[in-house]
């Protein structure tokens, strides 16, 4: 349809608001929608050129970022510092959810790929939520907790596959 | 041709107009630029105090506020709920015990600053002649008169300046509350708009350091505050219970100089004692004062209560750092400077501390993942 004719005051408008992406990304997915106006006005909305680093393997992280537009690629570097790209995020994914709850060195470094606006959850503003909204934060951490108890249980499957194919290579090995 | 030259004179002439009323303005800005100056600092002179006052206030009641805030009151009611309690409790108190007398008070003290120098004056020189008799080289320095006139150029001082802040006293109850109300209510959007400025790549790094320094200023603002809120308050207590005059003037004097470590509280007592020799003598009650002064308000209370409750070590300053402090804030700002030079000081160290602390507590990590890459 030719844009101008389309109806372009159809929308509510509540689709392009912070809380509406907000409760897009799955560490936020079951919050209500109070908690979901509270949780936006505890992040931080940040800008990114295209080929920005945001952060590098080994800072001290503070916190969790969700990708409203644009493109991140997360990589790791080698001892030669080459980089060996690991995923490419899309908008609606998140990473760096661990350095939330504990200030630990992030394992991989991320950089943008085009233009990104990116959500930013950080660990000091989760405290001062979790003293001052404590429910609404126990949803947030729930969240969270769900997300990583996740990523552990996918790991724990893979790791049994590989130790599987590893012993069952490992006989094939000894038989020939 | 004719008709091209025309347009091209008025272009011209346009131009000149132009270029002149640039040139005009520019020159007018320039020396405007001093009188903007100007204005900016007479615009802004009289707001120091009261935007001091209500930070003060937002700082001491902040804790009040958070203890109502949450999931049914909003910030902005439970400030409104806590100047509530604020407002009644002074009317109780007022209606229950009646304000000190404070500008009676003043005036009296107005009155009385010279006869209590005069005195101490009188005091001094026969302290000197006996010390004359056993060191004759004394006689050189003429410490009484350098005194006297230090003296009266500080009273001239107090006499000018009295008149003017008891106009602003008036201003002060309506700016004060005003004021800390939007910093209680706006302080922490203020802040996240000002580290949302930070380039990207310290963003996280900047907010972290903030969240620590944050934390510690407020316990040490805090702290420091209500030590000499205490402090006044038991001083003024104990001297109430002689016959001293001015006790409720004397509390505040040495409420307000502890802010100042090591020299604050001497010079807060000197007063004190002052008015009591001359007014009661040396009898049982000038040792009490002292007593007050020195043993309960600094040694039992301040040392072995109040500080090692509201503030922590870490904060603490070198001498030499208090000394030079001082010194420098009151070539700054006078008297005021003096006594907020030492905060401000420490505030710049405990943010120092805090930097410094953290990159400590995170450079093991990075050891480790060095390593870690040595290894593969």
């Amino acid at each position: 349809m030719n844009p101008f004719w389309s109806n372009i005051f159809r929308g509510s408008g509540y689709e392009d608001t912070l809380a509406y992406f907000l409760s897009t990304v799955p560490v936020f997915s079951k919050l209500k929608k109070r908690e979901l106006n509270f949780l936006e006005t505890i992040v931080h909305v940040r800008n990114y050129q295209k080929d920005e680093v945001i952060f590098e393997e080994g800072d001290i992280g503070s916190g969790m970022y969700a990708i409203r537009s644009g493109q991140v690629v997360i990589y790791t570097r080698d001892e030669h510092d080459r980089e060996t790209e690991e995923t490419v995020l899309e908008s609606g994914d998140f990473f760096g959810e661990v350095a939330l709850t504990a200030s630990r060195p992030r394992i991989a470094s991320a950089r943008t790929t085009e233009q990104t606006v990116l959500v930013g959850l950080f660990r000091s503003d989760m405290l001062e939520a979790v003293r001052k909204h404590p429910a609404g934060a126990a949803n947030i951490l729930l969240g969270l907790t769900r997300v990583i108890s996740d990523r552990l249980h996918h790991s724990q499957i893979l790791i049994h596959e590989l130790k599987r194919q590893q012993t069952g290579s490992d006989r094939e090995h000894n038989q020939s | 041709m004719t008709d091209q030259s025309g347009l091209s004179r008025a272009q011209v002439f346009l131009l000149y107009f132009v270029l002149t009323a640039a040139i005009a303005s520019g020159i007018a800005i320039f020396s405007s630029a001093s009188t903007i100056t100007e204005m900016l600092q007479t615009a802004t002179d009289g707001l120091f105090l009261p935007i001091l006052l209500s930070l003060i206030a937002a700082f001491l009641l902040d804790p009040l506020v958070q203890f109502f805030e949450g999931e049914k009151i909003g910030r902005t009611g439970s400030i409104f709920i806590v100047y509530f309690l604020i407002s009644m409790l002074i009317l109780l108190l007022l209606l229950s015990i009646g304000s000190p007398n404070w500008e009676g008070m003043m005036q009296a003290l107005k009155a009385d600053f010279p006869r209590y120098f005069g005195r101490a004056i009188e005091y001094l020189n026969g302290l000197l002649m006996k010390a004359q008799e056993h060191f004759p080289f004394v006689k050189d320095y003429d410490l009484p008169e350098k005194m006297r006139e230090s003296a009266e150029t500080f009273l001239g001082l107090i006499l000018i300046h009295t008149p003017k802040s008891a106009m602003r006293i008036g201003s002060l109850f309506l700016l004060v509350p005003l004021f800390s109300f939007f910093f209680l209510r706006d302080s922490r959007r203020l802040m996240r708009g000002l580290i949302s400025l930070t380039p990207n790549r310290y963003f996280e790094m900047v907010l972290d350091i903030y969240d620590h320094v944050s934390w510690q200023l407020t316990h040490f603002i805090r702290g420091r505050i209500l030590e000499a809120l205490i402090i006044g308050i038991v001083v003024w207590m104990g001297l109430s219970l002689t016959d001293i005059r001015y006790a409720p003037i004397l509390g505040v004097i040495a409420g307000v100089t502890n802010l100042v470590p090591y020299i604050g509280p001497i010079i807060g007592m000197i007063p004190g004692l002052l008015i009591a020799l001359v007014d009661l003598g040396m009898g049982g009650q000038f040792w009490w004062i002292l007593c007050v002064y020195l043993l309960i308000a600094q040694v039992i209370l301040d040392n072995f209560i109040l500080i090692p409750i509201l503030i922590s070590r870490v904060s603490n300053l070198h001498p030499l750092l208090v000394i030079l402090a001082i010194v420098m804030g009151g070539k700054l700002y006078g008297v005021l400077g003096m006594i907020i030079g030492v905060p401000i000081v420490s505030i710049i160290n405990i943010i120092i501390l805090e930097i410094r602390q953290y990159r400590r507590t995170f450079s093991p990590h990075l050891q480790i993942i060095s390593k870690r890459n040595e290894v593969t």
